[in-house]
């Protein structure tokens, strides 16, 4: 049997990329691989690679350097990996790599084989030799599915996938019909990443119905949600993937068209996208005769203009095509009528992501992963107070607790945990009782989050709940796009709600009224983002009511967090006379010394930054922060001739 | 004196004027384009000159007021020259949980404006920001195209004026190279 | 024609007809601002909501075609408790000060309130201040941002009658407004038709003094 012209051709395209990989890398050379997407570079990975690129250079030792996307990990960034074969190590990660211990790397492990055991995280491979990485829960409790290339490969270089086995499942996919591949995705029981969890493959059935002329798929990458990057990471990191994804979309519903929907705000997943669209044509991957066959995709990039309205796909539609952003009723569904009235798929990036994993190991292997309902992993990026933050891919179904305190590390110090907020500013809160939920779409939505774009951020005891709502709320009434009265209205009532009581002006009725405009705003807006737009309200006077009545009844903020409600004063038990730490460091002179040379805090002038709190050292700790305001005691200041002296 | 939103913009310099047309000029007349346009202009000229609505309107056959309509429903517009070093503050969940706002509040006391305002001299203008991305770092503030992570407020001070000291630098280098072009009646 | 039941009472309507229209038509009042004959629906006001024989949530009514056999509600305690909700949060941006307003007695506001038994000024919920206005002088027309309710209807009258739209909505959330955002410059011209004027259920466009002055 002879093979498909897809599959032939990229045998063809990947052997050439193999050839080309190797050339580029000589065998044995040592190789130091930075990892640049938009975290390294803003931890200072750019100067990280120039570095190394000048040590080596200087030293006159021959290897090179290269630059990855990202791996998640972005409490150790700047990350590098060393692998230096001839030195009999494995492949290193070292965490944190500032320029001068670039030189020092150079130095010692490319110049003398000495990898610095202090300096490392661990191997990446597990060895004999020195400890690996995969014994940390960090890494060992992930499970990688859709992230797998990410941080391993060169975004822009399209050789590193096609060598490591990319394009393969767009090769099988034109090998066979359309509609299998339809079959496939409903099989897998894949559902939507974007935040409702819409089944993928009833979806494109509907798109593939009935004859219509043209259709057009759309990848939603306006990641909006405040606290969510995963998306920008997958593009910036292995943006082939999800061309990849996006293709097989496009031929499964019979799309000939297909548009990236990419935030402007993210510079750097433009131009890597931009780079990985045009390579990708140079290879006949897209564009006209995909791989051979007669199978044509022209793919272009929207550029979102900050609204966060628009990752609402009739909103996002609006936007493509040149209006005000608003959303529309549905029914008709964007698959039925979209762009221009045609059938229009529109899918998240981890969605379009999963799929070249979907047809590579099949719908069972798919399945396998996860909960029954919910198949297969979710990507995660937990932020806030956590000992370490960044992008974690679980199975679905993994518990809350296990997410934040064994894969995460928990929260840092000696704090208690929370809440953690789930989804953004369409998802809610939820308290320590409910760790052991499930992360999955329906568990989640349960308990009154929601799994949203896969936001999570974890709080610990000096956060205020009441606040975490006020500034959701401030969040969806600043982004509302203000067609529909309930989301235009609703939201700025309940915002004045929760500021009122955040500066202590509350009344106990103010909460009834706060829960009845947040149902009604829910009930009766127009779209998805009015509609969830009270969770974050509904949840936290679900579960921490407590915290809304000592606001309004104590006027006192247990998380001693809302500035009007609290105030710091100076222990002089424990201030230490001499030590001017605090009054140097206050920007309004609010601090200042007593007769007996220590010091004190005129409560008139202070803005609550914290200042003084970091400053005072940690041998003293005499600044004390206490709520309600007026416990903190009066210290007089003296006369202010008196006190320059 | 602040350049408040409030007020109207400044008139627009004419050689901003000049590369408009030839911008709008290069995109075809398709209502779908009209955000890539705005895009381009505000990529050329840092903001959305006045002249832009009319101009673009006249190109796609819509409405001035239309254009405005479009453009002032997205946060990436500005009807207003941002100062030359735009300093943006994330105030996305993980940066406000790690107090983001005390950060904007020390710049809008260092910088003596409130955000969504430009200095007297244009040298900087403040903004607020959703969220950047770099959630891991936060707190964050972007000055020009530069990521700043782990802000503190007492970074402020020190940010400010290293981009001061740069221009102080720049300035006197250019007044070297050119002792002449030095305009007698600055000082 | 067929035959579908709302509150219990037959009414015969033709298939596909628009619900909202359908029970209007029929002498059946449903609170509503946005919607205009024979336009897709905006959905924007929130305020025709009724409930459908099937559905446990209140939808708009003007988002509904209508199909043999339908069953519809227009008074349950939900339906009552979102279009007075709706009605309220209006209300809360509106400045209420009919007896010097000239669509005094023919607000569609006055009119909602009385149907709906809600009163104009309510203590509970605050007065909004309403959106500053865009910069820039206006045109011809001067639309009020403290009663206008951004319905909509005189855009969408305003592009049904002349192809494209000089008022338009701009700004966003609780800042839109409607607007004729000035032109520097030879541009469309208003044609002084009154359309957006005569549309406008609360009377918050008026003609600028002297629009129609040839000089100016």
């Amino acid at each position: 049997m002879t093979e498909a012209p897809s599959i032939r051709t990229l045998d063809r395209l990947r052997a050439a990329a193999q050839a080309a990989c190797r050339a580029r890398r000589p065998e044995g050379q040592p190789v130091v691989r930075v990892g640049l997407a938009t975290c390294g570079i803003a931890a200072g990975a750019l100067d990280t690679a120039e570095a190394f690129r000048k040590a080596i250079a200087e030293a006159g030792i021959d290897a090179r350097v290269e630059t990855t996307g990202c791996r998640g990990h972005c409490y150790a960034e700047p990350l590098v990996v060393i692998d230096h074969p001839a030195s009999g190590f494995p492949p290193i990660l070292y965490p944190e790599v500032t320029p001068g211990k670039a030189g020092m790397l150079t130095r010692f492990f490319l110049g003398e084989g000495d990898p610095r055991f202090e300096h490392m995280l661990g191997a990446t491979v597990a060895n004999e030799l020195i400890p690996s990485v995969l014994e940390f829960g960090r890494f060992n409790r992930e499970q990688r599915l859709v992230m797998d290339r990410c941080g391993r490969l060169d975004p822009q270089s399209i050789d590193d996938y096609l060598a490591d086995g990319g394009y393969g499942a767009l090769a099988r996919v034109l090998a066979g019909s359309p509609q299998a591949v339809v079959a496939a995705v409903g099989a897998a029981g894949l559902r939507g990443r974007g935040g409702a969890g819409f089944p993928t493959g009833r979806k494109w059935e509907l798109a593939a119905a009935g004859s219509a002329p043209l259709r057009y798929v759309v990848c939603n990458a306006d990641e909006g949600d405040p606290g969510a990057y995963m998306d920008r990471t997958l593009i910036e990191s292995n943006p082939h993937q999800l061309l990849e994804g996006l293709a097989i979309c496009a031929y499964a519903v019979g799309a000939c068209q297909a548009i990236i929907y990419v935030r402007a705000e993210y510079p750097l997943a433009v131009k890597t996208l931009e780079s990985a669209i045009a390579a990708a044509e140079a290879r006949g991957l897209l564009g006209p005769e995909v791989l051979g066959t007669a199978f044509a995709i022209q793919v272009s990039l929207f550029q979102g203009s900050g609204a966060f309205v628009c990752g609402e796909e009739t909103a996002l539609l609006r936007s493509v095509a040149g209006f005000r952003g608003t959303p529309t009723h549905r029914p008709p569904y964007p698959a039925q009528k979209g762009l221009g009235g045609h059938p229009t798929v529109i899918d998240n990036v981890k969605t379009l992501a999963t799929i070249p994993v979907i047809v590579e190991r099949g719908a069972e292997a798919f399945r396998a992963v996860g909960t029954p309902d919910s198949p297969g992993t979710a990507i995660f990026s937990v932020v806030g107070d956590v000992v370490h933050p960044g992008l974690v891919e679980i199975p679905m179904g993994v518990t809350l607790r296990e997410l934040i305190f064994d894969i995460c590390g928990g929260v840092p110090g000696k704090k208690r945990f929370k809440a953690v907020q789930i989804g953004g500013p369409s998802g809610g809160c939820l308290p320590a009782d409910l760790l052991d939920t499930p992360v999955d779409f329906d568990a989640l939505s349960e308990a009154g989050a929601m799994m949203g774009s896969g936001g999570l951020v974890v709080m610990d005891e000096h956060t205020c709940m009441v606040d975490v709502a006020r500034y959701f709320l401030e969040f969806t009434r600043n982004e509302s796009c203000g067609k529909c009265t309930f989301c235009r209205l609703g939201t700025c009532h309940m915002l004045a709600i929760l500021e009122r009581i955040c500066r202590g002006q509350g009344r106990m009725e103010d909460l009834e009224r706060l829960e009845r405009l947040a149902r009604d705003v829910r009930d009766g807006s127009l779209c998805g983002l009015g509609r969830t737009a009270p969770n974050p309200v509904l949840t936290t006077l679900r579960y921490f009511r407590d915290e809304y009545e000592a606001h309004v009844v104590d006027q006192r903020c247990p998380g001693l967090s809302c500035r009007p409600l609290t105030a710091f004063y100076i222990d002089l038990e424990k201030c230490a006379r001499g030590c001017d730490a605090c009054v140097g460091c206050c920007p309004v002179d609010a601090v200042f010394t007593t007769r007996t040379r220590k010091k004190g805090i005129d409560q008139s002038l202070c803005v609550k930054c914290g200042e003084c709190m970091v400053a005072c050292p940690p041998e003293y700790d005499a600044v004390r922060r206490i709520s309600p305001a007026h416990l903190a005691p009066v210290i007089e200041r003296p006369p202010a001739a008196e006190a320059k002296t | 004196m602040l350049l408040n939103p409030s007020a109207a913009p400044p008139p627009t310099e004419p050689e901003v004027l000049e590369t408009l047309g030839g911008i709008v000029a290069r995109f075809d007349r398709r209502r779908a384009l009209l955000v890539p346009i705005l895009q381009a202009v505000q990529a050329q000229c840092a903001y959305l000159p006045p002249e832009t609505m009319p101009l673009v309107g006249r190109h796609l056959g819509i409405a001035a007021s239309e254009v405005y309509g479009v453009a002032s429903f997205y946060n990436q517009f500005r009807f207003f020259p941002p100062g030359r070093h735009p300093i943006r503050i994330c105030l996305g969940t993980a940066c406000h949980v790690k107090a983001g706002d005390i950060i904007l509040e020390n710049f809008e006391r260092k910088l003596g404006i409130q955000e969504g305002q430009t200095t007297a001299d244009r040298e900087f203008s403040l903004e607020r920001v959703a969220c950047v991305g770099c959630c891991a770092l936060a707190p964050v503030a972007i000055v020009g195209e530069t990521v700043h992570g782990h802000m503190q407020p007492s970074k402020v001070e020190g940010l400010l004026l290293q981009i001061q000291i740069a221009r102080e630098k720049a300035q006197r280098e250019a007044a070297a190279a050119s002792p002449q072009a030095e305009d007698p009646s600055d000082d | 024609m067929i035959e579908i039941r709302v509150d219990g009472q037959p009414i015969a309507v033709c298939p596909g007809a628009n619900l909202l229209e359908a029970c209007l038509a029929a002498g059946i009042y449903i609170p509503h601002l946005c919607h205009l004959p024979g336009l897709p629906a905006a959905a924007s006001c929130r305020l025709c909501f009724v409930a459908l024989g099937d559905r446990p949530d209140p939808v708009p009514a003007c988002t509904v075609a209508v199909q043999p056999g339908l069953e519809v509600l227009t008074d349950t305690p939900a339906v009552r408790r979102l279009q007075r909700s709706a009605l309220e949060l209006l209300l809360s941006a509106h400045t209420i000060d009919c007896r010097r307003c000239p669509a005094n007695r023919r607000c569609a506001l006055q009119r909602i309130a009385r149907f709906l038994k809600v009163p104009l000024k309510r203590p509970d919920l605050p007065p909004l201040d309403p959106p500053g206005g865009p910069p820039g002088t206006g045109g011809e027309l001067v639309v009020d941002p403290s009663h206008c309710v951004l319905c909509g209807r005189c855009v969408r009258t305003c592009r049904r009658l002349h192809g494209h739209s000089r008022l338009t909505f701009a700004g966003r959330g609780q800042r839109t407004v409607v607007t004729d955002w000035v032109e520097t410059g030879p541009a469309i011209r208003c044609t002084d038709c009154g359309a957006c004027i005569e549309v406008c259920p609360v009377g918050a466009i008026r003609l600028a003094p002297g629009a129609n002055d040839p000089e100016s």
